[in-house]
């Protein structure tokens, strides 16, 4: 067989985490298998990190993670909670507890939704689907929840 | 400090509580890359320490399997939680977690083939050279194959634990895990390993879903698994066990039935 592990590998992962194609020789069933249970997987991994934005959506956190996330490789826990709280909230589907974990996170850091957040350094106000938080001197508090 | 022994649990900070009042424990497992080897430890863990109990720091993204060499970086950050939390020896796994660029998420399957024993064994020996005690390496659980094995399982592991010294640090419930999924007898494979190389044994629960068993960590042990840390004892007691639960944290009586259940079936001493 091929000498190229490195490859080889990078074609196993890319087939499990970012849409690629089955390499050749692997079973199908069980590859796709553990595809899905990766997902899952970070569904709760991603959950962990967004705790409020998981429990806001409840028994559906984890078909509408696992739909998102299926085919797009993660950028971490923490970045992949944003990534998809801001595009729930872009399809009105944020719901109030995920807004205002949001609005938090977006009031003490910065994010550009390519590197990983930092802290701000100067006061911030952010808002996101009516909740309302504000950051002074790196502490934060939600000023108006997200209407119910 | 001692190595590993008795019954233990993988310590999480959701469970802190919980491990902190179990009076006959004497070791614990953590995630090392939840640990900052510079900050203070993580509430609960020091107060462990304190009491002498052991913690072991069990790392899950070196990708000690992958084609690359192992991350220096990653290496040192091992090194330091076990400096700080004077462990006697950490634990990584058979497996590699990214390449191209991208994080499996996960830990995957190597080939079992010559080409990745040589990987393996030059990424251990690189992180053995840093580290400050002994490496136990974990063969994982897996749901499919690679498709050009050229040895079995027990003379993949075996090559890899003779060329570069490391312990075993064997999980039952993947030894399990991989029969049920992959074909092979369980029992089998355990009259294959080396077990005097055991430094400790991890066992965890898991689900049938879709075809396959789920090494999930987020379900009960199941009798099946039970039953081989018997047929394991059997052969060769080994001197510690560890729980291993990272999620859906059942009722505390319920833990405690599983760490008793560990007791019982390797007659270490109740910790509960």
């Amino acid at each position: 067989m091929s000498g190229d592990l490195a490859a080889r590998q990078a074609e196993l992962v890319a087939a499990l985490v970012a849409g690629g194609p089955l390499p050749p020789g692997f079973a199908p069933a069980p590859v796709d298998a553990a595809r899905r249970a990766l997902l899952r997987k970070r569904a709760g991994d991603v959950a962990r990190h967004w705790p409020l934005l998981a429990a806001g959506l409840g028994a559906d956190w984890p078909t509408v993670f696992t739909d998102w996330a299926d085919g797009r490789p993660t950028n971490g826990s923490l970045r992949d909670g944003w990534d998809l709280a801001r595009e729930l909230r872009t399809r009105d589907m944020l719901p109030p507890l995920g807004a205002e974990e949001l609005a938090v996170r977006e009031a003490a850091s910065r994010y550009d939704g390519r590197a990983a957040p930092r802290p701000r350094r100067l006061p911030a106000l952010a808002r996101t689907g009516g909740a309302v938080a504000v950051q002074l001197a790196g502490r934060v508090r939600l000023l108006r929840p997200a209407p119910r | 400090m001692s190595g590993p022994s008795g019954v233990g649990i993988g310590w999480r900070p959701e469970i802190a509580g919980f491990v902190a009042g179990l009076p006959g424990l004497r070791f614990v497992e953590v995630v090392a890359e939840g640990v900052n080897p510079a900050g203070p430890l993580p509430d609960g863990l020091a107060e462990l320490r304190e009491r002498g109990v052991t913690v072991v720091p069990h790392g899950v993204r070196l990708s000690l399997g992958g084609a690359e060499p192992v991350d220096p970086h990653r290496v040192a950050h091992l090194a330091g939680v076990a400096e700080a939390l004077a462990a006697p020896l950490v634990s990584e796994h058979i497996a590699f977690v990214r390449a191209g660029g991208l994080e499996a998420g996960h830990l995957l399957p190597l080939p079992r083939s010559r080409e990745a024993v040589a990987t393996v064994v030059a990424n251990v020996r690189r992180a053995q050279a840093e580290l400050p005690v002994p490496l136990a390496l974990e063969p994982i659980a897996a749901l499919f194959d690679w498709p050009d094995d050229e040895l079995d399982e027990a003379d993949f592991l075996t090559e890899i634990l003779d060329a570069t010294g490391a312990r075993l640090l064997l999980d039952v419930a993947n030894v399990h895990a991989n029969a049920r999924n992959r074909g092979g007898d369980a029992t089998a494979l355990l009259d294959r390993l080396p077990l005097e190389r055991i430094a400790y044994v991890h066992v965890a629960g898991g689900a049938e879903a879709g075809g396959f068993y789920h090494d999930t960590h987020t379900d009960p042990v199941p009798t099946e698994v039970l039953d081989l840390v018997r047929e394991l004892c059997a052969r060769r007691r080994p001197p510690a066990l560890l729980l291993e639960r990272d999620g859906h944290y059942p009722p505390a009586a319920e833990l405690r039935g599983e760490l008793d259940a560990l007791s019982a079936a390797s007659g270490h001493p109740v910790v509960t």
